[in-house]
């Protein structure tokens, strides 16, 4: 009887708690459905930035560069356009109407962004340490190496990093870049020029013997001139990233467009399609070495941003 | 709701025994049925319609012309569905808490000495028909959201007071199916709850792992001295919620919010974002978000597109089987029929 009893009790005890839990518990997600969201938004992100409110975004782009960056028929086109396009796009400035472009030179890219003349570059731009002290970087959204391209005649003469270096072999390339850089490292005379437009032209006319630069940039100018130019594959070993450049005040930005690359990652992975890969294929895909299997590289750094599209099934 | 009861609710449910009063004599039966018919349907109708022109007077930023405006612009029918759309979740949440706490106060009471007067939600429940409970959780079902839908096991075992022996007489089979359940139960919850735990999300582990052990021992009378402090103070707090929770409802915009761009000359463009109250031949009239009326005439409108507003962006990055836990069943359902979300350029920047 009094095991019964006994029982009886510790039952009413039990449900005493789960009913006092169960009312915690509602309460706590009514609270839970009132607070602020624990994640930051893109909205919230883009408040942050200086672009907010800009009537235009105004994007360095490259206007000399076949396939990445340039001008035709006073139209920009090129793979680089087409990715600033997409994050302008993301950023709230759709159409052209909304977008400033502003042709920059290789050099200019970095006091472009310090002075304010432009809010992002996207034209070839590689992410180096020396560079990050200077500005952000977002991406990267492409990985190219170094080559050299020359005057079909010299296909047979130009085949390792020893022959650039020899006596007579005139080498050019545009100057602030990293290929620069890399090229002095490996103890190569270079003929420093402002575009590696220079360079091709100058090879054309018979200054110089050889161009040195991102893959991607020669592919654009073989592009050109199919018959005349040939592509060197040389071992420099240095990858170079590709990336967005944000004015180093601005690490909203730069969070924005790491997200957005990283958006066009993910879909490229879950369907096989996504505006890097358009991209891609519409300009400098058909010209690099082919491969089937191109993806867009993983952007580094993405912060985790909630965004109204979220819910969205995957 | 389409679940309103084409009857009035005027039986006792079977089972229930007859309710101890210690009040005036009781009416006549026809005469209280009257009555409770009478005042349902006037809640029925009443409440939504008082509700839906408080939110077309918020709606308006306070303004008389401007509530004016919408009023002789929003349709009873559009105003009534666009409350109900945005009131669903808070209605089944109340009836739900009415039921789940009435039945356990019901029980309860039952082991009491007679004399004692009933508490308001253990009457309520005596005299609601069980197929508009059902209905009640069923509404609840799909909109709540999912996070909180395992709240919803317990409240339902506790509204209907299925206690465990219910699964079988004897213990071993009894465990057994309870096993399995709860096994079922984790592979469909486990991958959210370790991915939860990874985020730091306690509140939503514990939302989400906690109630079906609760459903365990919810059922069952409450010990005497806890019954009556907790009727008094459930009640208070149930009003409390609805008078918390309608806020926001009240001030839920009842116009879709839009970007529409006006060229007021040619090659002047300008962003207007705002609800649109109405188009004629002639001009189209804007309600701006900041507030203030625009009339801009049709034929300067060159673009205009839907955005969502910023109550909508979700709270958290988890998923139960790709269904986010902040939509409800009928939301997570509707992604499926239209799975591509797409925010116009324009929404992000014109404010």
């Amino acid at each position: 009887m009094s095991e019964v009893f006994s029982r009886r009790r510790l039952r009413s005890l039990a449900t005493t708690l789960a009913v006092a839990l169960m009312l915690t518990l509602a309460a706590a997600a009514g609270c839970d459905n009132h607070r602020e969201p624990p994640l930051p938004s893109v909205l919230d992100k883009l408040h942050e930035s200086h672009v907010d409110g800009q009537a235009k975004l105004k994007i360095g782009v490259s206007e000399t560069e076949p396939l990445m960056g340039e001008l035709r028929n006073g139209v920009h086109v090129g793979f680089d356009v087409e990715i600033a396009r997409y994050i302008a796009t993301s950023l709230g400035f759709g159409g052209e109407q909304r977008i400033q472009w502003v042709a920059l030179a290789t050099e200019e890219r970095i006091p472009a962004l310090q002075s304010g003349t432009v809010d992002m570059v996207v034209s070839s731009f590689s992410m180096t340490e020396e560079r990050e002290k200077l500005v952000r970087f977002a991406g990267p959204y492409l990985v190219t190496q170094q080559e050299a391209m020359v005057p079909t005649r010299l296909r047979d003469q130009v085949r390792t990093i020893e022959d650039l270096r020899r006596p007579g072999l005139k080498v050019c390339t545009s100057g602030g870049s990293t290929t620069e850089a890399e090229l002095e490292k490996h103890q190569v005379q270079t003929y420093v020029v402002k575009t590696v437009g220079d360079c091709v032209q100058g090879i054309r006319k018979g200054r110089y013997d050889v161009v040195s630069s991102d893959e991607t940039i020669l592919a654009g100018y073989r592009s050109q001139y199919p018959t005349e130019f040939e592509i060197v594959d040389l071992p420099f070993g240095t990858s170079e990233l590709l990336g967005v450049g944000v004015p180093i005040g601005d690490p909203a930005l730069r969070d924005l467009v790491a997200f957005f690359l990283q958006k066009s990652y993910l879909e490229g992975r879950a369907r096989g399609s996504s505006p890097w890969l358009s991209a891609y294929n519409r300009t400098i895909g058909p010209w690099l070495k082919p491969d089937p299997d191109k993806s867009q590289p993983q952007p580094l750094d993405v912060p985790k941003l909630v965004d109204f599209d979220d819910k969205a099934p995957r | 709701m389409t679940t309103a009861p084409a009857a009035p609710p005027d039986s006792t449910p079977a089972g229930s025994t007859p309710a101890v009063r210690t009040g005036p004599p009781p009416a006549d039966p026809a005469e209280r049925r009257a009555r409770a018919t009478q005042s349902f349907w006037t809640a029925v109708v009443g409440v939504p319609a008082v509700f839906s022109v408080l939110r077309l007077g918020v709606e308006a930023g306070g303004e008389l012309q401007t509530t004016l405006l919408l009023v002789s612009n929003v349709g009873t029918v559009n105003l009534l569905a666009g409350f109900l759309t945005t009131a669903a979740a808070l209605l089944s949440t109340a009836l739900v808490a009415v039921f789940a706490l009435g039945a356990v106060l019901r029980v309860s009471v039952e082991r009491m000495p007679p004399g004692i007067r009933r508490p308001l939600f253990a009457r309520w429940v005596d005299i609601t028909p069980a197929w508009f409970a059902v209905a009640s959780f069923l509404l609840a079902l799909v909109t709540w959201r999912l996070l909180y839908l395992p709240l919803l096991l317990p409240a339902f075992v506790a509204a209907f007071q299925l206690d465990p022996g219910r699964l079988h007489e004897k213990r071993v089979p009894r465990i057994l199916l309870l096993a399995v359940g709860f096994a079922g139960y984790l592979w469909l919850l486990g991958p959210t709850v370790l991915d939860a735990g990874r985020q730091g999300e306690v509140l939503a582990v514990v939302l989400l792992v906690v109630p079906p052990v609760l459903a365990l021992f919810v059922t069952g009378p409450l010990p005497a001295a806890v019954t009556r402090p907790l009727a008094s103070v459930t009640e208070a707090a149930v009003l409390a919620m609805l008078v918390w929770a309608a806020l926001p409802v009240i001030s839920t915009p009842v116009l879709p919010l839009t970007v529409t761009t006006v060229e007021s000359a040619p090659g002047v463009t300008e962003d207007i974002r705002g609800h649109v109250v109405t188009v004629d031949d002639v001009s189209m009239v804007l309600l701006q978000e900041r507030g203030g009326v625009r009339y801009v005439p049709v034929d300067q409108v060159r673009a205009q597109v839907l955005c969502p507003s910023e109550e909508e962006l979700p709270r958290r990055q988890l998923r139960v089987r790709d269904f986010h836990v902040e939509d409800s069943l009928l939301e997570g359902l509707g992604r499926r029929v239209r799975p591509v979300y797409r925010i116009d350029a324009a929404c992000r920047t014109v404010t």
